[in-house]
């Protein structure tokens, strides 16, 4: 078993916080956050992304709101909550202290 | 050359191959069956609607406007599988709708289709929606999937027969259950939940759709499908108004008290257009009031029947109120509705025995009755054996 498959579990677990990441820099629709996912380890697709996009906003972490765009039907545009904010910034100083521990284990 | 059917997609028509349209559907049934229990279910269809809307315009241009059979194929691999999100996972409904759609996930379109035909077993149902009184009739007309009207037609016929029609509604009435939940709904009908989300999806394209059915039979059914599904259309907005109700109502749970008044003024109202109408027929005038000259008998039961209409509409409309007033418990609404009926049959049952015992010629004709069935009953069978 490669280190990618290894991983699949993991990876899938983090896209939540990685898609939190992405929308709390600006105000973005499906495809741009599938477009800044694609050139990563964690390239999605719709299908995964929408389900989970909308568990987010029950879950009262994020919120959008409908834009017109310049051809064809209008998009939504995903932002940030408050709680969304939050919850994101526990995550990134939980990730810190993992990376903390992976690195100093192990090591004399 | 290959056939072209005509699809609508958040709010456009989109050409697809046959072929391509076959794979679409899969995909959509499969979304919805794999979503089955989430919450945001016709949301996220929606999304994943608009998205493929637009990975289809982008594929269009003014020379090309037919979307091929691999385009499709290629924009739904690039959609990718539903993923359920955890905790929501299809198949968490216990009921047979929900084991069919995801029992359906793993079979191909044409395995889908020939699955969506036999559909989930039917039971008897009231439903509400396009119903007339309480949705006992549209709901027998789904169970043997015949027009609700026929069946309307047949409750009336029967009501000459001694009241039988009426009875056996109103016992039905009560003892049905009415389809609440999509499952129920479906297993009303037959159809899986599945495909009748996809009949409402389908529906803005009906001419085109039309089109594309290889045979008459094929048409017929998916014609009769549509006049249901548009009829059920027509009365979303006195549901959404229905629901409106239910959320403004100022409450006052002793509203529930002058139901009981309310449906025995109704009931009178009925009683006295029967009788009018009845002397209509029997005697040219309405309780001795002559017609005037030249106005046809037909004329005058039109009149009347707009006339009960105007009666009784208020009336119905203070029982809605009232009905809503009680506020949201279920109980409540159970126990106004016991309330009613008591006393109504109270009601009808203190009329019925004060017309036994103070009319002879109601008694002699109870009498007589058994003897009158029995004579029928012969009628019938030397009509049959002489056929």
């Amino acid at each position: 078993m490669g280190v990618n498959e290894k991983f699949s579990a993991i990876r899938k677990g983090l896209l939540e916080f990685l898609v939190l990441q992405i929308i709390s820099a600006e105000k973005v629709y499906v495809a741009d956050i599938l477009k800044q996912l694609s050139v990563t380890e964690f390239a999605t697709q719709e299908g995964t992304l929408y389900p989970l996009l909308s568990r987010l906003r029950r879950e009262g972490l994020l919120d959008y709101e409908w834009k017109e765009s310049e051809a064809g039907p209008p998009r939504k545009y995903y932002e940030l909550t408050a709680k969304g904010r939050e919850q994101l910034r526990e995550t990134l100083e939980y990730w810190g202290q993992i990376n903390g521990t992976v690195k100093k284990l192990g090591q004399k | 050359m290959n056939k072209v059917i005509t699809i609508n997609l958040g709010g456009n028509a989109y050409q697809l191959e046959e072929g391509g349209y076959d794979a679409l559907r899969a995909y959509l049934e499969t979304a919805t069956a794999k979503l089955q229990g989430n919450p945001d279910r016709d949301e996220i269809l929606s999304d994943i609607e608009l998205a493929i809307a637009e990975k289809f315009r982008a594929l269009l241009a003014s020379h090309k406007t037919v979307v091929g059979t691999k385009e499709v194929a290629a924009v739904l691999a690039q959609m990718g599988p539903i993923e359920a999100e955890p905790g929501e996972a299809a198949g968490t409904s216990a009921s047979g709708a929900g084991a069919t759609s995801g029992a359906n996930r793993q079979k191909t379109a044409g395995e889908e289709r020939a699955a969506g035909s036999g559909g989930p077993p039917r039971r008897l149902y009231r439903i509400y929606e396009g119903a007339m009184i309480s949705g006992v009739c549209n709901g027998i007309a789904a169970y043997v999937n015949i027009d609700p009207t026929l069946v309307r037609i047949g409750f009336v016929l029967l009501t000459f027969f001694w009241g039988t029609g009426l009875l056996v509604y109103v016992v039905m009435a009560i003892l049905v259950p009415e389809a609440r939940s999509p499952e129920e709904k479906a297993a009303a009908s037959g159809f899986p939940a599945t495909a009748q989300e996809f009949i409402r999806r389908a529906r803005e394209g009906y001419y085109e759709a039309m089109k594309g059915f290889p045979d008459r039979k094929a048409r017929r059914e998916w014609q009769r499908r549509f006049k249901q599904e548009m009829r059920a259309h027509a009365d979303q907005w006195r549901y959404s108004w229905h629901s409106y109700w239910a959320e403004h109502a100022p409450i006052h749970p002793g509203m529930g008290f002058t139901l009981p008044f309310l449906s025995l003024l109704q009931g009178a109202a009925t009683v006295l257009w029967i009788c009018a109408i009845i002397s209509l027929l029997a005697t040219g005038a309405v309780f001795g009031l002559a017609l005037p000259a030249n106005v046809p008998v037909w004329v005058a039961a039109l009149l009347l029947l707009i006339a009960y209409g105007i009666l009784v509409g208020p009336l119905k409309f203070a029982r809605r109120a009232c009905y809503y007033s009680l506020g949201r418990p279920h109980w409540a609404w159970s126990l106004a509705f016991l309330l009613d009926a008591v006393v109504w049959l109270a009601v009808v049952a203190a009329l019925l025995w004060l017309a036994f015992h103070y009319l002879p010629e109601l008694r002699d004709a109870v009498h007589t009755l058994p003897s009158l069935a029995h004579q029928a009953a012969d009628d019938i069978r030397t009509w049959w054996h002489g056929k």
